[in-house]
Formats: structure tokens, C-alpha cells, sequence
């Protein structure tokens, strides 16, 4: 997971970059690819669009980018706006999904291209070339073509293409998705290292909510054309606004139930399994039907019963999914509903308590859970 | 059946359908070394007839003006056919786009002769308002350039639909302009199907008799034209002596361009497989 | 992805541009020809031109239309038998090269992938040869004292030669030969994407090779089926050089009376008016054609 937004990002004072006002793309007079989408990107910041294929966030990015006209709404770059002009003349370069380098051009050439439309002198070129190639630890290679090159250089080449003319913004179109599973780690930190240190602001799009919480510092979850939450990736995903925020961002269990008390300093929730204590107030009003989530790291088992009121509940393990570092164990609950836990395997036993058929209780601390009232 | 009489069967069968392809071809060939004057009955070997090839100066000149024709008309083929790949492929939506696309294909399957005798029912039109064009050279490049432009839109589209669009759009993203993007990436792109298409229109201009027929004036006759006039009359020796000269160049031709395709698609593979292996080392 | 309509917007006087020229071309040597052969038909000769179809005689522009020319063709028998043979020949051309065509183009597509490309490069091979000069070679090969009857004869199968040449049985070997590729090529481009995994499915699943063949094979090549066909027939059905060089006298091809009607008797308008009937009669399997080369191009985007 990214770090907490530092202290520095927080004081230096934000500039706005890209401003995007209610942008819309309607396809066919009916389709809402984009549906009114607003945001702001600051500069220096690496922006995440975070959804599903076929949300709209792809069609969001080739507006950005100039290949697609918005049917409605303006875009502005530094104030300017920028929503008409044609993609050679904006100040905006993209690393395209699997990569578009030219095939028929060597490695120098393809980081060359956008320089050479520019008019640079010839020297400068090189000059900037070289540094790109240097940047992306490509120098030994500049006279390859590109399918002389394995994937992860073949990625490099793209970054290095989309950073040469120094753009103002720079939008990735999923950089990892072409990297098997492997290669992408590396590469994830990798690729925010070179973009940290040329100090460029992104705008992010990927369908892999890791991609998106290790690389981006803000995300947007979009989902039908539009933004369903907007924030800081830990945000996004401890404080979701909504179900479907939560359950597009990694696992929940969902209890649904009725408020009871509602205090200032708590609220309980009567559920069907268990009477859920919440040690702060939210605003709602008793009686209310609400959704309360839980992640599955959040809740731990147990094999004797807890010595609490609320926050527990009582199942039997009907299934485990072993990854290795951590185990998920399906608790199928005396109402019949079924919770997910995640727990660390934090000793080498191969033999424990946890297994097939066994009675266990899980609980939670009344932080870890989550009102959702919509 | 069984395995191995499924294989024997399917490998006789494609023996036998080559065999039916290549054996005319073949017989060709071989009585174009005959010395007999008849062409079915084997003498003994002599180049009789390559000699008598040499000093006919009608199919000589024929030749040369197929060749010119077919050259020209192959130009124009690739120009207009790549436009037109271009036009149907960029531009789905447009007023009037199925009729060029029914128009771009229609010449493909059209039996020669309706084509052959419209384009000439056209041109005599046009001459008798404005006095031009006369029959010969050009009214034949015209006819066979109008084929070629339909095979031309035919292997430009399938390059066109395998080429990623996203290659342009780069190109556009680091500043092209529209005509630039042509130039610089999908030209460069573009030239292996523009070359195949050069080479298909070419053959198919320095083959074809009917449409030269119906578009010829006094004095133009084509190669395929000659060799029509004789062949319709009856067998021939120097008819052979030519099909195997014809044969002989385009099969060269093609078979070294389809190795030369295959060695540049074997070196690729070979240097995607190397690249991948260094990395991991 | 909408790719296409996306950055169009930028190219507007390009697209202009690119759209009109191959436009021009196409309606100036395809679509006005069409429709002045249709005009023509409608004309009366004229000693060395047609007659006007527009008449300014009266000062007044007046179209007289003249439809003797597909009267005469609906009232002789001989016109009407002609299209029929034509539609017959092109017919069993079509079946013959789809009976070859198709278990060569399977077998070519279940051989060894390395294999492919010079199995592919043989079959276009005599394509990129002159067909005028292999369809003379049928000639030597067919002819009462050619190369089959004198191999025949000088084996002592035979005593007295075949009769081979110039009727029904060398026109449509000569057709088949010229058109097989034409049938093989699209048969060929759509077995050799079919997924094996299909078959090893129906395998799975009990069905016999045999049946899966039926089951599956055949009807997911459909579209190769239809679209190998279509380019076989409609260009057989108004085949000239064919039936001028190996059909002889007997049988009888419509592209070759409307040849005669134009270089032999001059009669233009009845040229014409051959060309626009069977024009009609193709014009059913070219839509086919179409509508399948549009669901392709769609299915590939």
C-alpha cells in the first residue's frame, strides 16, 4: 500500500493542473461511456482511475488525451482549456496499452519521434535521448527494434517515449497490464521511481485495485461512466462511501441490520448473527436500515467464545483457501450467512485447530468495521 | 478409419489436387522442348522453339507492351487502392459508403466480359463528346488499373485491420500531424502490403485477355491478346516456348519473395526468443 | 472501442480528401459504365452509333425507350437455353470445387503448421502463372491426338481415342482447374482458425470423428463455404475464354454469345442488353457475397 500522503506533499501548497469540468461521452446519442465526470489532478500527483472493464475510464483517458471528443463538458491544462485542440498539439503525452512503439523504428528512434515533430536541434536531441535511455537503464540497447526487446524493456521504451518531450501531464493507459504477474511488482515500484524523479503528474488508469493503491496517491473508483468515490487509496479503502465502493475494493462481509442506540460516542446495529458495536457516531437515526462492513483481516478467530456482548459471532469452518503467507477460512454462520477471515500464518505448523468442520468464533474490535448507509 | 488410413487418404488427396494443378503446367513445359512441329508427340529434344520465340517480333512487341501496361497499371492500382483501403477502412461512417464498398468489390467477381464491355461502351461515349480518348495504350491502362484497384483495396484493407490503431495515435500524441502520421508511421507500415499488391496487379494486367480485347485499338495487342489469336486457332510450339519462358520468371519471382518472407519472419521469431532469454540471464 | 469515429474529427478535410478520390475512380469506371450498358440496351443500333435516347427532335426533350433487344432475348429460345447452360455449367462448377476443394483446404489446414506456407504458396503458385497458357495446356492434354490419348493408346488401354475436347467434359475441367484456387483459398483462411479445442471437445464429449466433422466442422466453415462458392460461380456463370478454347461449338456459354454479339454482328444495344440479364442473374449471389464480406470486416473490428 502507498504511504500516508507525507507531510510535505500536505504543506507544499497544491496546484491545480488538470481541471475537468462534468465531462461527458454519449455514444450513439444513448450510450453514457462518461457520464459527468468533474476532477481536479494537482500537479506533481499520480492520479488512479480504478474500475472495471467497460466504466467509461478508458474513454475518460482518450478524452484527455485528445482522440476522443467529449460530448459535453470542458477540459482545462494550467488554466487553459484545452477540451479542442487536436492530440499533436497538447501538452500531453500517453504510454499506451501494450506499449505502440514503432515497430519499424529502433529504440533511439522511437524515443526521438516526438522530439524530431517538435523542430529540436539535432544535438539537443540526442542529448535528450540519451539522458531518456540512461533513465530507464535502456543505454546499451538504442539501435534495437522493438521486438528485439523482452517485455519489461519493451515498457521502458514506452515510458521513455511519452517522458522525452517533457509533457506537462502523463497518462498511463495500463503500463502493467502487458507484465506477467512476476515482472509487474518490480516494475510497479520501478516505473513510480522514474516518474517521482522526473517529477511528472499522471493520470493512471488500470482495472487492478493493487496497481492502483501502490502506484497512484489518489484514486478514483469509477464504475457506469461516473466517480463512485474519489480519494487517498488508504481512504478508498478503509473509509469506502458506499457498498459498492467496498466491495469493488478488495473483500467485506456485509451485515445488514437496524440502528438501536445512537450515541455521539457509539452506535450499535442489531444484525441477524450478532448486535455490532461501533466505538464512534455516525450520523443516522435509530432505526435506520444500514450496512455494516467488515474486511476479512479485520476479524480474528477464536476457539473459545469471546467474553464480550457485541462483535462476535459463531460458525463452523466449512472452507479454507490457503495462499501461503495468509489463509482465508469461510465461516458458515448459524443463520446460514457465510464470512470471509484472513489471518496470517504466523508459525510452520502444518496441523491447528483451523480445519474443515471445526466450531470457531470470530470477533472484532468495534474500529474495524464500516456504516455504510447507501 | 483408422488413424494411419486417415492420414494416407488425406495425403493422396492432396497429392492428387496438385498433381491436377501442376500436370498441364508440367506437360507445357515439357513439349516446349520438342522439336516436332506437332505439339502431342515427342520427337527429341531441341530449343527449336525458344529459337523461333527470339525472332518473332509481333510477340516480342506484344511482350513489351504487356509489360508496359502492366507496370503502369499496377502503379495506378496500388495509388487508387490504397486510398480506397483507406477510405473504407478510417472512415466507418460516412454517406455513401456501402456503394463504395459494393463499387470497390463488384470489379472482383464481375464476369471480364460485362466489365470489359461497359468501360468500353463508356469510353466511346466519352469520345464521341469530346473526341478522346483513342483506343490503345491508355484505354487498356484504364481497364486493368479499375481490376487492380479492386484486388489493390483488397490486401491493402487486410493490412489496414491487422495494423493496431494505437500505432497512430502515438504517432499523433507526440505531435503528428494527420498527414505526418501517414508519412512517418503508417506508410512505412504499409509498404510490405503495398508491394504484394503491386506484384498481384501486375501478373493480373500482364494476364489478362479480356479486358484488352474489348479495350485494344488497331495496332495494341497485348501478349495475352497474341497468344489468344494463336490458341484459338490451334496448337501451337512457340505458345509453349512462351508459357514456359512466363512460367519460368514468375515462378522465380514468387518463389524467392515467399522464401525471402519466410526467412524475415523465421529471423524476427528468432530474435523475440533472444530477447526474452537475455533477460532472464 | 468506437476507434473509428474518435479522432476523426481532426482530419475532416483529409477525410474529404481520402473519400473522394477512390469515389471518382470507382463511379467514373465502374458505376456510369453499368448504367450507360443499361442505357445502351435500351437503344436501337444505328448504323456505326446507337440512337439518342434522348430525343431533341421536337425541341422538347422526349426518352423513348427501346426494349426490342430483351424482347428478342425472351422470345428465342436459343438466348434463354444459353443462360440456362451457363447457370448449369457454372453450377456443377461450383459443386466440383467445392468436392475437391474442401477436404484439400481441411487437410491442408490439419497439416504440420511449418508445412503451411509452401503448401499455400503451391496452390497460389499456377494463380500467379498465366491462365490463359494453362488453359491451353489442357488443350494438349485433351485433344484427340494429345498427350492422354497417345498415353492411353500407346499403353493399349484404349484402342480408339477419347472423345475429350471441345464438349461439356473439357469446359468444365477447364473451369474447375481455373477456379479452384479461388475456392480453396477462403475455404483454407477460415479452417485453419477453427479452434481445435472445439473438436477435442466434441471428443470429450462422445462424438465420433465422423460426426463432429458433420457437427461441427462444417457448419463453423460455413462462412468459407458460402463466400469460396460465390467467388467460383459468379464470375463461371459469364466465363469467355474458356468455353472459346476448350468448349467447342456445342456448348454453350453466355460470355461468349454476348463476344460474338459485340465483335461479330456489332450489335451493341443486344450486347448490352446480354450484359444487363445477366447482370440480374448474378445479382442475388453477389449480395450474398457482400452481406458475408460485411459480417466478416464486422466481426474482425
Amino acid at each position: 500500500m502507498a504511504t500516508a500522503p507525507n507531510d510535505e506533499k500536505q504543506s507544499a501548497p497544491k496546484e491545480v493542473l488538470l481541471r475537468v469540468d462534468s465531462l461527458s461521452k454519449i455514444y450513439d446519442g444513448a450510450v453514457k461511456a462518461v457520464d459527468d465526470v468533474s476532477l481536479t489532478v494537482n500537479r506533481g500527483e499520480i492520479f488512479g482511475l480504478l474500475g472495471g472493464s467497460g466504466c467509461g475510464k478508458s474513454t475518460l483517458l482518450r478524452m484527455l488525451a485528445g482522440f476522443e471528443t467529449p460530448t459535453k463538458g470542458k477540459i482545462f491544462l494550467e488554466g487553459q482549456d484545452i477540451t479542442n485542440l487536436p492530440p499533436h498539439q497538447r501538452p500531453i503525452n500517453m504510454m499506451f496499452q501494450s506499449y505502440a512503439l514503432f515497430p519499424h523504428l529502433s529504440v533511439w528512434e522511437n524515443i526521438a519521434f516526438g522530439l524530431k515533430r517538435d523542430g529540436m536541434p539535432k544535438d539537443e536531441i540526442a542529448e535528450r535521448v540519451d539522458k531518456m535511455l540512461s533513465l530507464v537503464q535502456l543505454g546499451k540497447y538504442p539501435k534495437r527494434k522493438p521486438h528485439q526487446l523482452s517485455g519489461g524493456q519493451q515498457q521502458r521504451v514506452a515510458l521513455a517515449r511519452s517522458l522525452a518531450k517533457r509533457p506537462k501531464l502523463l497518462l498511463l493507459d495500463e503500463p502493467l497490464g502487458a507484465l506477467d504477474k512476476k515482472l509487474r511488482e518490480t516494475t510497479q515500484l520501478e516505473l513510480v521511481n522514474i516518474i517521482e524523479e522526473v517529477g511528472v503528474t499522471c493520470v493512471l488508469v488500470t482495472h487492478d485495485q493493487e496497481e492502483a493503491m501502490t502506484m497512484a496517491s489518489r484514486i478514483a473508483v469509477m464504475s457506469e461512466g461516473y466517480f463512485l468515490q474519489v480519494g487517498f487509496p488508504e481512504e478508498v479503502y478503509e473509509i469506502p462511501n458506499s457498498r459498492q465502493v467496498a466491495d469493488f475494493i478488495g473483500n467485506v462481509n456485509m451485515f445488514e441490520g437496524v440502528i438501536d442506540e445512537d450515541e455521539p460516542d457509539h452506535v450499535t446495529v442489531n444484525c441477524e448473527d450478532c448486535i455490532q458495536y461501533v466505538g464512534h457516531g455516525i450520523s443516522c437515526s435509530p432505526g435506520q436500515l444500514v450496512s455494516v462492513a467488515i474486511r476479512p483481516e479485520k476479524i480474528l478467530l477464536s476457539q473459545t467464545k469471546p467474553d464480550d456482548k457485541y462483535n462476535w459471532v459463531e460458525g463452523e469452518i466449512i472452507e479454507i483457501v490457503y495462499f501461503g503467507a495468509n489463509s482465508t477460512y469461510h465461516l458458515k454462520l448459524t443463520s446460514g450467512k457465510v464470512i470471509k477471515v484472513q489471518e496470517i500464518n504466523t508459525t510452520r505448523e502444518l496441523t491447528c485447530w483451523r480445519t474443515w468442520g471445526a466450531k470457531a468464533y470470530a470477533h472484532w474490535n468495534d474500529m474495524a468495521m464500516i456504516v455504510l448507509t447507501q | 478409419m483408422s488413424q494411419v488410413s486417415n492420414r494416407v487418404f488425406a495425403k493422396s488427396w492432396m497429392i492428387g489436387v496438385y498433381a491436377f494443378l501442376y500436370l498441364p503446367i508440367i506437360t507445357l513445359i515439357f513439349f516446349s522442348f520438342n522439336d516436332s512441329r506437332l505439339v502431342t508427340v515427342w520427337s527429341h529434344a531441341s530449343l527449336r522453339w525458344y529459337g523461333a520465340l527470339v525472332n518473332d517480333s509481333d510477340l516480342i512487341s506484344a511482350v513489351l507492351l504487356s509489360l508496359e501496361i502492366a507496370f503502369l497499371s499496377a502503379l495506378m492500382s496500388v495509388f487508387f487502392g490504397t486510398f480506397s483501403a483507406f477510405a473504407l477502412h478510417r472512415y466507418t461512417r460516412f454517406k455513401g459508403r456501402t456503394l463504395l464498398s459494393s463499387m470497390a468489390s463488384t470489379p472482383l467477381v464481375m464476369p471480364d466480359v460485362i466489365v470489359g464491355l461497359s468501360l468500353l461502351l463508356m469510353l466511346v461515349s466519352i469520345q464521341h463528346w469530346l473526341g478522346f480518348p483513342q483506343r490503345g495504350l491508355f484505354t487498356i491502362l484504364l481497364g486493368h488499373a479499375l481490376l487492380g484497384t479492386a484486388y489493390a483495396n483488397v490486401v491493402v484493407t487486410s493490412r489496414l485491420r491487422e495494423m493496431d490503431i494505437r500505432l497512430e495515435e502515438a504517432a499523433m500524441d507526440l505531435g503528428c500531424k494527420p498527414f505526418q502520421v501517414f508519412k512517418l508511421v503508417t506508410f512505412p507500415l504499409l509498404i510490405p502490403a503495398l508491394v504484394s499488391a503491386f506484384l498481384l496487379t501486375f501478373t493480373l494486367s500482364f494476364d489478362d485477355v479480356v479486358l484488352s480485347s474489348f479495350l485494344s485499338g488497331p495496332g495494341y495487342s497485348t501478349m495475352p491478346m497474341v497468344i489468344f489469336s494463336r490458341a484459338r486457332l490451334g496448337l501451337n510450339p512457340t505458345i509453349n516456348a512462351v508459357a514456359t519462358v512466363t512460367i519460368v520468371v514468375v515462378s522465380a519471382a514468387v518463389i524467392a519473395s515467399s522464401l525471402y518472407q519466410s526467412h524475415q519472419e523465421r529471423k524476427r521469431k528468432r530474435e523475440m526468443a533472444l530477447a526474452y532469454s537475455n533477460k532472464n540471464s | 472501442m468506437n476507434e473509428s469515429s474518435s479522432y476523426v474529427r481532426h482530419f475532416n478535410w483529409g477525410k474529404l480528401g481520402v473519400i473522394s478520390v477512390p469515389y471518382f475512380w470507382f463511379v467514373m469506371l465502374a458505376l456510369i459504365p453499368i448504367l450507360i450498358v443499361l442505357k445502351i440496351s435500351m437503344s436501337e443500333m444505328e448504323l456505326t452509333s446507337v440512337s439518342n435516347m434522348v430525343d431533341w427532335s421536337n425541341g422538347w426533350p422526349t426518352v423513348k425507350l427501346n426494349f426490342s433487344s430483351y424482347l428478342f432475348i425472351g422470345g428465342d429460345a436459343l438466348y434463354i437455353k444459353t443462360y440456362l447452360s451457363s447457370i448449369k455449367y457454372a453450377f456443377i462448377t461450383t459443386l466440383l470445387c467445392l468436392a475437391i476443394g474442401y477436404p484439400f483446404a481441411y487437410f491442408m489446414a490439419r497439416s504440420p503448421k511449418h508445412l503451411q506456407p509452401m503448401l499455400l504458396m503451391l496452390i497460389m503458385l499456377p494463380f500467379w502463372t498465366s491462365f490463359l497458357l494453362r488453359i491451353y495446356a489442357w488443350k494438349t492434354l485433351l485433344v484427340s491426338n494429345g498427350v492422354i490419348n497417345n498415353i492411353l493408346i500407346s499403353l493399349h488401354i484404349i484402342d480408339t481415342p477419347l472423345l475429350m475436347m471441345n464438349n461439356s467434359f473439357s469446359l468444365i475441367i477447364g473451369m474447375v482447374y481455373s477456379y479452384l484456387p479461388f475456392m480453396i483459398l477462403p475455404l483454407y483462411a477460415n479452417l485453419s482458425k477453427l479452434d481445435m479445442r472445439y473438436l477435442e471437445a466434441a471428443a470429450d464429449l462422445g462424438t465420433s470423428p465422423f460426426k463432429a466433422f458433420w457437427l461441427i466442422t462444417v457448419p463453423l466453415s460455413k462462412a468459407g463455404i458460402i463466400a469460396g462458392s460465390m467467388l467460383v460461380f459468379i464470375p463461371a456463370v459469364g466465363e469467355y475464354v474458356i468455353p472459346e478454347l476448350l468448349g467447342g461449338p456445342s456448348t454453350l456459354m453466355i460470355g461468349r454469345v454476348l463476344w460474338d454479339e459485340f465483335f461479330s454482328n456489332n450489335d451493341w444495344p443486344m450486347a448490352s442488353a446480354v450484359a444487363v440479364v445477366m447482370i440480374l442473374l448474378i445479382l442475388v449471389p453477389m449480395a450474398i457475397l457482400n452481406k458475408y464480406q460485411a459480417e466478416q470486416a464486422g466481426s474482425k473490428s
